[in-house]
């Protein structure tokens, strides 16, 4: 052992570079892995900070309680959503492990916010055991029309928006195949596997084609740029058939003969529409469609839609020009956007901003801010929208929506139905209406989908007609 | 004097880190002001002011510094511990008191330990039993099997193992290359295979035992243990070699060890299986940046075991990574001191017994530290004097104790 102090130095110098490595590793880790690892989804961290605030609850219209969070523990939270699965897609859910979706998403910030200043933030030295709660959503929803609805939708799949046309006030907003987000972990595998998606919200992210509910638009163009369209008429045999090549037929190989404005639109008839498309022209079917807030974003309160599409064709495609006309070829429309279409109707023309929230609250459910109904447009003249009403009150009065009618309450409304290209088979058309009620004094505008419902005049519109005898009774 | 001046200045940083630790754990208390934790303190800081007193009044020839060091290293672990677990924080504090205790127990009542030198095969019968007694006995926590349960007190028999272990080597090569000066290496040599005979089986059990930590901490001591009593490192090249030789059998043989290379090699493709400690854990330290989120305002809970193996992470997440490499640095420093006292031991028994305690306490660092951050495969094993553990904590201030009387004897001599 005669070099004894020298291996020991020796030694020392080896553990010495250990113990710098070490420090370089994790200096190293620190430069240039740390974001990654902080913004992995393994981080909990944000979850357990946002669970320092209890969620603020949502309301119906009525201050009705829809969702309700609960402690568990400190940093866990329980929500509760009282309505289940008959709200799901419009509330949406919070859920640590797989998000945040509608309202809940939307209104996070303010769900999470528990009105506290900046200061307290320091709030270990001042030892208030008291909860800290969010602020609260006031909804524009009915709960008892969304329930109705819910249920009326039956096994379909499908959507329903049901909307207040002065102020763009959702009553109802559902989508069918739904969920429990109270079951939502437990469920998670088979909801998001299931090729029906139950987590899409069909309201605003389903796109279908309109089918006939798009001739509202049409004529709303063909008013508009065609001067004294209302008197014409022209012969219907059963199909349109330009240079030689047949573009479309009527419903069924019905024939109208000759059908003048009125009756082509309550009859729904094709050919009458399609040659209104070809004498419109692409761009300006398009120009009014876009007035409508085709192919573009919709400002909303609470909601995100998706854009419906309103395709351009070359002036020689004129099948795909026609076909457009009454709401075929690559038109295709969210169940939000067509209940936008009728209440614009119903609201003399002009096109309410849709809202779902019309105020925040305190955590105690102090009014905090009113959200004000905003008008998106003057999309169509009054005038123009008066003859519009009167049209669609004539489907329902004597035209393919009398399935809509009630004895107390003047419904109107426009039927469609849809037809859509399934890969494998042919399957049954998506019914739809769209409608509003009462002609008079329209107090709700609704669209309803059902896919694969088969005519629009039948499911779709009783469908409609409960839904409007449940909120106008 | 100047060393005393000194002293009494670390020592006052100690006392001033222990009250800021536990005044931040009064006003962090969840539902009032937490009173435990002023009480804690203040215990705290009378027995690391009562062990400095003892030492420095009563043997004052010896390394001051070993003390003083490993009560700072004490005091973040309590004050860690007591922000995750108060009530652990408790038990801790009577180990750490316990421990304090056995350090002066044996610097006051151990004679020379140059006399015990002679207890060979005695230490060598206890290394075989503590080594096998996890293989018999124990339940398995953790996966490892490794800790065994007496009299409802349980403890982990490879900690002490570690103890005689050193002993054992300690004797066995302290007379290395004395009768056979002159002599060929081969001869020489012979010296040597009865130890690593026990040197192995030690360690065949302990990857048994699925204890890959101690395994790797125990052939860090032996590697060192030997090259000092021998100046060859040819042999530290051949103990090398084997451990590669072991590691890969191990490998092939056990499907514990594959997993722990596997899940090493990409933490992140298994964290939702074995990679989840490691995955927790480096983002607990990423989390903290350089200062820490402060002590009570991180989410260290987060990661498993986070009061005994992981307690690394939680103090780099709360304290910051600057108190992480700070740590480090203290633990070197105190492997420093260590190192110190065999330089001024004139007895081989001593010296080697100094290295072979000083080691294991750095070996133990770098192998846990090394886990807790990625850097080597993870194996558990605590953080001497700062993890929840109690047999870790007696066995190293039982250790520090050996070499606080190595310096004392070595000093004394001058």
């Amino acid at each position: 052992m005669n070099d004894f102090v020298n291996n020991i130095k020796k030694v020392m110098l080896v553990f010495l570079i250990l113990f710098i490595a070490l420090i370089s590793y994790i200096t190293y880790l620190y430069m240039f892995k740390s974001e990654t690892a902080v913004a992995s989804s393994y981080n909990q961290r944000l979850w357990a900070e946002r669970n320092k605030v209890l969620r603020g609850t949502i309301y119906d219209k009525d201050m009705t309680a829809l969702t309700k969070s609960t402690r568990i523990s400190q940093t866990s939270q329980k929500l509760q959503y009282y309505q289940g699965a008959a709200f799901a897609h419009t509330i949406g859910y919070m859920d640590p492990r797989y998000g945040l979706s509608g309202l809940e998403k939307k209104y996070d910030a303010e769900l999470m916010d528990d009105g506290d200043s900046s200061l307290s933030k320091f709030a270990f030295f001042s030892k208030d055991n008291e909860e800290k709660v969010g602020k609260g959503l006031r909804t524009t929803l009915d709960s008892e029309l969304q329930k109705k609805a819910y249920n009326l939708l039956g096994n379909h799949r499908g959507s329903i928006v049901a909307m207040n046309p002065k102020t763009g006030e959702i009553l109802a907003m559902v989508s069918k195949p739904s969920y429990d987000p109270n079951y939502l972990s437990r469920d998670w595998k088979s909801v998001n596997s299931n090729k029906d998606m139950p987590l899409l919200n069909r309201a605003v992210s389903g796109l279908y084609p309109p089918g006939s509910t798009f001739k509202t638009i049409t004529a709303a163009s063909a008013l508009k740029n065609i001067p004294n369209v209302y008197n014409s008429s022209i012969n219907d045999n059963g199909s349109l058939v330009v240079n030689g090549t047949r573009l479309l037929g009527d419903f069924q190989g019905e024939s109208f003969g000759n059908i003048g404005f009125k009756s082509a639109y309550m009859h729904s008839s094709n050919v009458f529409f399609g040659s209104l498309g070809l004498d419109l022209g692409n761009k300006e079917l398009k120009n009014t469609a876009e007035a409508f807030y085709f192919n573009k974003h919709t400002p909303t309160i609470g909601l995100t839609i998706e854009n419906s599409v309103f395709p351009s064709y070359k002036s020689n495609e004129k099948g795909n020009i026609a076909q457009s006309a009454i709401g075929q070829a690559g038109v295709l429309v969210t169940p939000m956007e067509m209940a936008l279409v009728a209440s614009t109707v119903a609201n003399d023309g002009i096109m309410m901003q849709p809202m779902l929230v019309k105020e925040i609250l305190s955590s105690k459910g102090k009014s905090l801010e009113k959200l004000q109904p905003k008008q998106l447009g003057q999309v169509m003249t009054k005038e123009n929208a008066t003859t519009m009403k009167s049209l669609m009150r004539s489907v329902v009065s004597g035209g393919t929506g009398k399935g809509a009618a009630l004895s107390n309450i003047l419904v109107s409304g426009k039927t469609g139905t849809a037809d859509h290209v399934e890969a494998s088979k042919q399957e049954a058309p998506h019914a739809w209406f769209t409608g509003f009620a009462p002609y008079d004094d329209p107090q709700i505008a609704i669209a309803v989908i059902v896919e694969e419902g088969g005519q629009g005049g039948q499911l779709a519109a009783t469908i409609t007609r409960e839904l409007i005898r449940t909120y106008l009774k | 004097m100047e060393s005393l001046k000194e002293e009494r200045k670390l020592l006052r940083y100690t006392y001033l880190l222990c009250i800021v630790l536990f005044l931040n754990m009064y006003f962090i208390g969840k539902d009032s002001f937490d009173n435990g934790a002023l009480i804690m303190g203040a215990v705290i800081c009378l027995i690391f002011a009562y062990s400095h007193f003892i030492i420095r009044r009563f043997f004052p020839d010896g390394d001051k510094y070993i003390l003083l060091f490993s009560n700072v290293l004490a005091v973040i672990g309590l004050g860690m511990l007591y922000r995750l677990n108060s009530p652990n924080a408790l038990k801790q504090l009577i180990m750490y008191a316990i421990g304090i205790a056995i350090f002066i127990l044996v610097v006051v009542l151990f004679p020379s330990l140059i006399k015990f030198g002679k207890y060979k095969y005695f230490y060598m019968i206890c290394t075989i039993i503590l080594m096998a007694l996890g293989s018999l006995l124990a339940k398995p926590t953790y996966g490892a099997r490794n800790w065994i349960s007496i009299a409802g007190f349980t403890f982990q028999p490879s900690e002490f193992a570690k103890l005689s272990l050193v002993a054992y080597l300690a004797a066995a090569l302290q007379n290395y290359g004395r009768d056979t000066q002159g002599k060929s290496e081969i001869i020489k040599a012979k010296a040597l295979i009865e130890p690593g005979i026990v040197v192995m089986v030690s360690l065949g059990f302990m990857v048994i035992q699925k204890d890959l930590g101690s395994a790797l901490l125990f052939f860090a001591i032996s590697i060192t243990m030997v090259y000092i009593a021998t100046s060859n490192f040819k042999y530290v090249l051949l103990c090398l070699g084997l451990f590669i030789i072991g590691g890969f059998i191990s490998y092939k043989l056990y499907g514990h060890v594959r997993v722990r290379f596997m899940t090493w090699s990409d933490p992140w493709k298994y964290a939702t299986s074995g990679g989840n400690q490691v995955v927790q854990s480096l983002i607990s330290i990423a989390s903290g940046h350089l200062f820490g989120t402060g002590v009570g305002l991180g989410y260290p809970k987060l990661v498993p075991v986070v009061d005994s193996d992981f307690i690394f992470a939680a103090i780099c997440e709360e304290m910051g990574l600057l108190m992480g490499f700070a740590m480090l640095i203290l633990y070197f420093l105190l492997f420093y001191r260590c190192m110190r006292v065999p330089v001024y031991s004139k007895d081989n028994f001593t010296r080697l017994l100094a290295v072979g305690y000083s080691t294991m306490i750095a070996a133990q660092v770098l192998v846990i530290v090394g886990g807790v951050v990625g850097a080597i495969p993870l194996t558990g094993i605590t953080l001497p004097l700062v993890s929840y553990g109690g047999s870790s904590m007696i066995i190293t201030f039982f250790s520090l104790g050996i070499l606080q009387k190595i310096s004392e004897d070595g000093q004394s001599y001058e």
